[in-house]
């Protein structure tokens, strides 16, 4: 009888619903580094249960040892009571986390080198029932947020998702759209490079989330589908003629400013939401090693009050992705493309501005990546990427004798950077253990040379 | 039940002439063209009859509406005739005899402009009069009630003793209450408040009837030098007026205020027409020149009439708050010293302030050039450049901003805005004028210097020394 409980667990994490949060990553383990993950997660859950277990026969000591929180991935085998949750904490909650620092140095501005904990973001779930789990992440960007400091404090994520029947769930709240291969996987340990590529950050918004209502399933030959009702951008967020340009460095740029979705979309902040966009994700799992989605999203843009009589502008973004694994290697491919209708009457109101509205924005990359060497748990892999990014592949309703970049020299005395480039990146993730990653890349900027820079990381996940 | 008695007649009688009266006692200058169907509150009204009544001041001759002048946009009459009688400060006092320091603003919009703040990085924002001393509109419109080369009333008890023996006095009771009467700083206050209503409620203050608006609102084309003003004005490697002078909504809500309330130092040159700037200046002048070359100079933000209390603002001396472009071709003379008596001549300065110092700085021996002579020489003033030697104004480190396009120059550089764009920036700040009426086809009726094709340059008359 005293089994009872811990035998329904068990049951449960064996029959694959390990890790109850995190339902964006399930059915989705298929490459050979995924389920060593899933391996290694089992195993500590596993541990975890043997404390409890122990307690459970009465030896109260190993319980007060429990207290503190098992690390996120020790060296070696843990003991017992290292991997123990959280004293009193229920099976049904669960805690995770990740987060990244960045040192990155411009090779032609030295001056710019900056070192920052871009995200230290932390998880909670809850699994109420069987079909009933909540999953939550609360951001920290830049490590200060304050009124006087640049960091944010943002919730990613907060959503009910409830399973209907074994082909079909229903989510709801604030979560994370599914688009490209990094959106919704997009912790340090899962993706090569220092920072997320650029397609996947100016095109698809990096960590980009709406509010709203899906529904979701997958199917067991392998086929994952996912549509829904959400919030969409408003055309606030565009800052149309700037002084001095968004960005000077590569980092300044992924911040967003000057891309038409990331500088656009509400974040579920007093969301303006009179008219709801759709979205539909389509994926595809079935052939060992292999990845293939593609989704498409489209809404009408919240419009301010000034300039008045805008007509509606129509935000449409589309992409198709696709990822190979086989043994050592791992091959990836994203093309985004967005376009924004009547953007004409908009810039016709602001003649001469510094950063027009794109009527049309895209970008692409192919990435390939090899594990070089593994040992125990270390695991050394190179990569290589080429990307395209283009933030004004057209443009409508420009004033005559203006160009869509300030011509001349800004106030810094340099150009105004080119809003479209082709970044080669090269370099290593060197992983410790599946949870912490080191990573180095070179990237190359063709266009915007003084965007070259070069990057260190970490990063962890758990 | 009762239909109206002969009793309610004369009461509306009786009242039709007090406000008759309070019409002409007092020489409320011209009757007021906001009949009072007007949506005002009582505070408004008010404020109206208090805004327009010369006998609240010591000289008997004096109003806001003396200086702030309905047909200037709220500005004052620059004309000889005007006000001013030509200069391009204020005269009054308690004998009409007395001259200001500086231009008579526009305070149209201005119910918009926030308080004063100066935020973490030490960047001032907002607040009313040209320095920002005052934090809220209520407390600007009592300042002239008490100054000396203004109203000139000697404390507000004085104030309050003329604002008993006036007409709509029983109604300033009615409003506020007579506990308000026991404190004569309370009293001053409430008007201000009557004052600051009428500013902010009545439409007058904030028609957005520009043709600008009406090309906004979608209801008229703009011409093809007008809109290439609006780019040239927007553009950041051009004009970059926008900078400071948004043509956009800040909010996305009230229509574009062409002001963000910012500071700035523009290095204006010194207005010898102002008697507070000459060798020896007039009695009352607060003489704040140390450097035994001027006494009195006006520093903006650093004073003399605005007092922080000891804090150093060294740096902020000689800013002067951003003010809002729109009517600004009904303003004349420009900048806080009324230096500059057209648009023309402005954009000029702001283009060829530093390619070209020789053309608005004193000159001697031929060569040497005094830029930002109105500016102490420990703040970055006085700055000796050789008109024909590029690189004699390098390494500048003052307070004058030389960062920002378009006076990002240097001696002898291509300006960012030659005379055609001029002449087009122009175009398109004649088209912030209120009154435009898209239904009607006569043309508006705008100031000469917004005449198209534009009049040649040597008709433009210029305030100098």
């Amino acid at each position: 009888m005293n089994h009872r409980p811990l035998t329904g667990l068990l049951l449960f994490l064996l029959l694959g619903g390990a890790l109850p949060a995190r339902a964006a990553d399930a059915g989705l383990a298929d490459t050979e580094r995924r389920l060593e993950q899933r391996i290694d997660r089992l195993q500590e859950e596993l541990d975890a249960l043997r404390v409890e277990l122990r307690a459970l026969k009465g030896d109260a000591s190993a319980v007060v040892a429990a207290a503190p929180p098992k690390p996120a991935a020790p060296p070696v085998p843990p003991a017992p009571q290292d991997a123990a949750p959280l004293a009193g904490a229920s099976a049904d909650l669960s805690l995770w986390g990740y987060g990244e620092a960045y040192y990155m140095r411009p090779t032609r501005i030295g001056a710019s080198t900056e070192f920052d904990l871009a995200r230290a973001v932390f998880g909670i779930g809850y699994r109420f029932d069987d079909r009933t789990v909540f999953n939550s992440e609360f951001e920290v960007e830049h490590a200060v947020s304050s009124a006087g400091d640049r960091g944010e404090v943002e919730v990613e994520q907060f959503f009910i998702d409830h399973q209907l029947a074994d082909w079909a769930g229903v989510k709801a709240g604030l979560f994370l759209m599914p688009f490209g291969l990094l959106n919704e996987h997009h912790e340090p340990t899962n993706f090569y490079g220092v920072q997320r590529n650029f397609v996947e950050t100016l095109i698809i918004p990096s960590t980009w989330r709406e509010g709203g209502v899906a529904l979701h399933g997958a199917t067991t030959s392998g086929w994952r589908w996912d549509a829904g009702l959400t919030t969409g951008l408003n055309l606030q967020g565009w800052e149309a003629n700037p002084e001095d340009p968004l960005y000077r460095t590569a980092y300044e740029l992924g911040g967003g400013d000057a891309a038409p979705f990331q500088a656009m979309h509400q974040e579920l902040q007093f969301a303006r939401a009179q008219n709801l966009s759709q979205y539909l994700s389509l994926g595809y799992t079935g052939v060992p090693g292999l990845l293939a989605g593609a989704a498409v999203f489209t809404g009408k843009t919240a419009l301010p009050a000034q300039p008045p009589g805008l007509p509606d502008v129509r935000a449409t973004l589309w992409e198709a992705h696709a990822r190979w694994t086989r043994g050592a290697a791992d091959l990836s491919a994203v093309y985004a493309r967005g376009t924004l209708s009547n953007t004409a009457a908009y810039n016709l109101a602001n003649p001469g501005s510094s950063n027009p509205l794109p009527a049309a924005f895209l970008g692409y990359y192919l990435q390939g990546a090899y594990t070089v060497w593994q040992n125990d748990r270390y695991r050394l892999a190179p990569f290589v990427r080429v990307e395209r990014y283009d933030l004004g592949a057209s443009y409508d309703g420009i004033a005559p004798g203006f160009a869509t970049v300030p011509v001349g020299l800004a106030a810094d005395g340099k150009p105004w950077p080119q809003p479209r480039d082709r970044v080669w990146t090269a370099g290593a993730n060197f992983y410790l253990n599946p949870h912490v990653v080191l990573k180095a890349d070179y990237q190359h900027f063709s266009e915007n040379p003084d965007l070259t820079r070069v990057d260190l990381g970490l990063g962890l996940s758990f | 039940m009762h239909h109206s008695s002969p009793r309610a007649f004369l009461l509306v009688a009786a009242a039709s002439i007090a406000l008759l009266l309070a019409g002409c006692e007092g020489d409320a200058g011209s009757s007021s063209a906001n009949p009072a169907v007007s949506g005002l509150s009582v505070a408004a009204r008010l404020g109206e009859q208090i805004f327009r009544d010369t006998a609240l001041s010591a000289s008997g001759r004096q109003s806001c509406a003396t200086c702030h002048v309905r047909d200037f946009a709220f500005a004052s009459d620059p004309t000889a005739a005007g006000p001013d009688r030509g200069l391009p400060v204020a005269v009054g006092g308690p004998a009409m005899t007395r001259t200001g320091f500086r231009n008579t603003p526009s305070i149209m919009y201005l119910a918009f402009a926030p308080t004063f703040a100066v935020d973490a990085d030490g960047t001032p924002n907002g607040g009313f009069f040209r320095d920002g001393r005052a934090g809220t509109l209520a407390e600007q419109a009592i300042a002239p009630f008490l100054s000396a080369i203004e109203m000139a009333n000697s404390d507000s008890a004085a104030v309050a003793a003329r604002l008993s023996a006036r007409p709509y006095f029983g109604d300033f009771v009615a409003l506020y209450g007579s506990d308000v009467l026991a404190d004569a700083d309370v009293t001053l206050g409430r008007i201000g408040e009557a004052l600051a209503a009428y500013e902010r409620e009545d439409p007058e203050f904030r028609p957005f009837s520009s043709k600008f608006d009406a090309w906004r609102n979608g209801r008229v084309a703009l011409s093809e030098r007008e809109l290439r003003g609006l780019a040239l004005f927007n553009n950041p490697a051009k004009g970059n007026c926008a900078a400071c002078h948004p043509s956009a909504s800040a909010d996305g809500v009230t229509p574009a205020l062409f002001t963000d309330f910012s500071y700035d130092n523009l290095g204006v040159p010194r207005n010898g027409a102002i008697p507070a700037n000459a060798p020896y200046p007039p009695d009352g002048t607060p003489l704040n020149g140390d450097d035994g070359l001027r006494p009195y100079y006006d520093l903006g933000l650093c004073g003399p009439f605005r007092d922080d209390g000891g804090r150093d603002r060294g740096a902020l001396c000689g800013q002067f708050k951003v003010p809002s472009l729109r009517n600004v071709a009904l303003t004349a003379p420009y900048f806080h010293n009324g230096r500059f008596a057209t648009l023309r001549e402005v954009l000029a300065f702001y283009v060829r302030r530093d390619t070209a110092p020789a053309e608005w700085y004193p000159v001697a021996d031929g060569a040497v050039v005094l830029k930002f002579d109105d500016l102490p020489a420990r703040y970055g003033g006085r700055f000796t450049v050789l008109a024909d030697a590029p690189g004699s104004d390098a390494g500048y480190a003052g307070n004058v901003n030389t960062a920002e396009i378009p006076y990002n120059r240097r001696l002898g550089e291509t300006p960012a805005l030659d005379a055609d764009d001029i002449d087009d920036v122009v175009a398109f700040l004649c088209t912030l004028t209120d009154g435009f009426d898209a239904s009607t086809p006569a043309p508006q009726s705008l100031p000469p210097q917004c005449a198209d094709p534009p009049v040649p340059a040597a008709a433009a008359r210029i305030v100098t020394p």
